[in-house]
């Protein structure tokens, strides 16, 4: 599938927003179970500003994934059978929810409707969330998302970004709530690369459907393609298959791996362990996953293989090899007739 | 309900590209044009085409065939296109099964395209609005022409008559009746999408190597006598 920039970018200001938002809150709900948690009313008001900014860049950003930007209100149409409305509706939703918390936060409104706002905010935007997954998790075309690996791995990445954000934040209002913090998102980025390795192993176990499936031919019958009737590329091989990507994506997911995990791992270990909690850790920690996020996102459009490729004789061919068993040679014979 | 469709006959079809050219020209020039074109005489010319036919070769050399695949939106039944598209643009109608696109009210999304199995839609970069086959609906329907015109443009132009056009759940149609004669099948059956288009199989053809093939005339003279000898 070629990568839209767009909704890498949406991603990465969105995951980022909710994430960040929901540590934000949610520490600051513990502080009603009599925990030392509560925020300074700064931290929050700058964090809202912070989240507000990206979730409104982030509709921005996807806007330009649209052909027609100035119809997008009438994406709430199909709420009851589309995620991809529900995600509009729920995103929508959420910046606006957003914006009134901070707003009873500025203006310092009773804890009720401080918290009615926050526990809203914090629904629609997992809301947003799930529904953003379900839109790739739910196409059962393209079998690499079809399963909810892809669903658990992208709200997981909203909580890495969220909590190595979170940690940078609070090293300037809250220092001491860095240590149980630098646990969580240790947690998380572990979590995000076992699921990031069992997505990429479960590929090699997909059962592919073929060419002969997809014309509806009997399995014992090679099929090749030998014209697809245009001198060029089009919209279907443009769209579903990004050749110059999969020229890349071997030298782009280990890229990925390493920004996304493996240097954000580092750098949050090496503080806990050594107990050196340094801004420039958190703040590096952050920047390497959102770099690493920005090239995953890229290298997970490019792993997707869309079936509508069997037409082009462009879909991976691990499921005809590994069906070789029907594939039996038979010995012909021309034999002239008397 | 009525589900209006086509039926290709594998077997005539002969991949002359003629039902796509049609299906360009009307659909350019009617009520759903235009199909916007780029670099059209350059080098990697460009477009939207609802039809487009694809060639496939079949076995093992020497026992191979050739056979052409036109493929358009296929109007399935339980068309997956339909219930992901956010905005409603796109329908399928209930008197006829046909599946269209309200271009007033599509945001260019693409999400359709990517629900499709077939690769069926195509994304008009020029009016920035998702495209597909509408089986002529602006023919088919049209009052003003003879009864035996109000029939999809590629049907119309076939020269092999290897189309034919109708509800498939009317038993008095032509479409129903060679599906059900001519064991029509339909491409990808394992997605679950129904397709309303049908496709008529080839049938065997057997060729002979008469003895005539032996005579010195013959341009191939050599070749089939040395295949022979050595019991090719």
């Amino acid at each position: 599938m070629h990568p839209p920039l767009s909704l890498i970018w949406f991603f990465l200001t969105a995951g980022t927003s909710i994430g960040l938002f929901s540590f934000i809150y949610l520490t600051d709900f513990l502080s009603l179970f009599g925990l030392n948690t509560s925020l300074p009313p700064n931290m929050i008001l700058f964090s809202c500003v912070i989240s507000l900014v990206l979730i409104a860049l982030g509709a921005i950003g996807a806007s330009f994934h649209l052909g027609h930007k100035l119809r997008a209100w009438k994406a709430i149409k199909r709420f009851h059978t589309s995620w991809l409305s529900r995600e509009a509706v729920f995103s929508g939703a959420y910046g606006f929810t957003l914006l009134l918390y901070g707003v009873s936060y500025y203006f310092n409104l009773h804890p009720a409707v401080q918290h009615f706002f926050g526990i809203s905010t914090l629904l629609l935007g997992w809301l947003s969330a799930f529904s953003t997954a379900m839109i790739y998790a739910s196409n059962r075309f393209v079998l690499e998302w079809n399963t909810s690996l892809t669903v658990l791995y992208y709200l997981n990445m909203y909580l890495m970004l969220g909590s190595s954000a979170f940690l940078a934040t609070a090293y300037h209002y809250k220092p001491e709530l860095i240590k149980p913090y630098l646990l969580l998102a240790l947690l998380f980025v572990f979590l995000g690369l076992a699921l990031r390795i069992a997505f990429n192993v479960r590929q090699f176990f997909l059962k592919r459907p073929t060419i002969n499936e997809a014309l509806n031919l009997p399995h014992n019958r090679p099929v090749k393609v030998l014209d697809t009737g245009t001198t060029t590329n089009n919209y279907c091989t443009e769209e579903f298959y990004y050749r110059r990507g999969k020229e890349m994506l071997s030298f782009v997911l280990p890229l990925a791996y390493i920004f996304t995990f493996v240097i954000p791992l580092m750098l949050l270990l090496y503080s806990l362990i050594s107990a050196n909690y340094k801004y420039a850790f958190y703040a590096l920690a952050y920047a390497s996953l959102f770099v690493g996020s920005a090239l995953e996102r890229w290298s997970f459009f490019v792993e997707g293989n869309h079936v509508q490729n069997l037409f082009y004789g462009l879909y991976p061919e691990e499921g005809y090899r590994l069906r070789k068993g029907y594939m039996e040679k038979k010995k012909t014979k021309i034999s002239l007739r008397s | 309900m009525a589900q209006f469709a086509l039926v290709i006959d594998l077997n005539t079809c002969v991949g002359c590209h003629a039902c796509a050219t049609n299906c360009k020209e009307w659909n350019t020039q009617a009520s759903f044009g235009p199909l916007s074109d780029f670099d059209p005489y350059g080098r990697e010319p460009q477009g939207v085409w609802y039809n487009r036919i694809m060639t496939y070769e079949v076995g093992e050399f020497p026992n191979t065939q050739v056979f052409h695949l036109p493929k358009s939106c296929l109007h399935c039944q339980d068309a997956p296109c339909v219930p992901v598209c956010p905005t409603g643009a796109s329908y399928k109608r209930e008197q006829d099964g046909i599946v269209l696109v309200n271009y007033d009210d599509c945001i260019g999304c693409k999400l359709c395209s990517w629900s499709c199995p077939y690769g069926c839609r195509e994304f008009d970069e020029a009016d920035k609005v998702m495209k597909k086959c509408t089986l002529c609906i602006d023919r088919i329907y049209d009052e003003t022409l003879p009864p035996e015109h109000r029939k999809p443009a590629c049907v119309l132009t076939c020269p092999a008559r290897a189309r034919f056009f109708g509800d498939i759940e009317d038993p008095s149609s032509e479409a129903y009746k060679v599906i059900k004669e001519r064991n029509g099948f339909v491409l990808f059956p394992d997605m679950g999408t129904n397709p309303a288009n049908h496709y008529l199989p080839r049938t065997e053809t057997k060729v002979h190597i008469d003895e005539h093939l032996l005579k010195p005339e013959n341009p191939l003279f050599l070749e089939v006598v040395q295949r022979h000898y050595k019991g090719g």
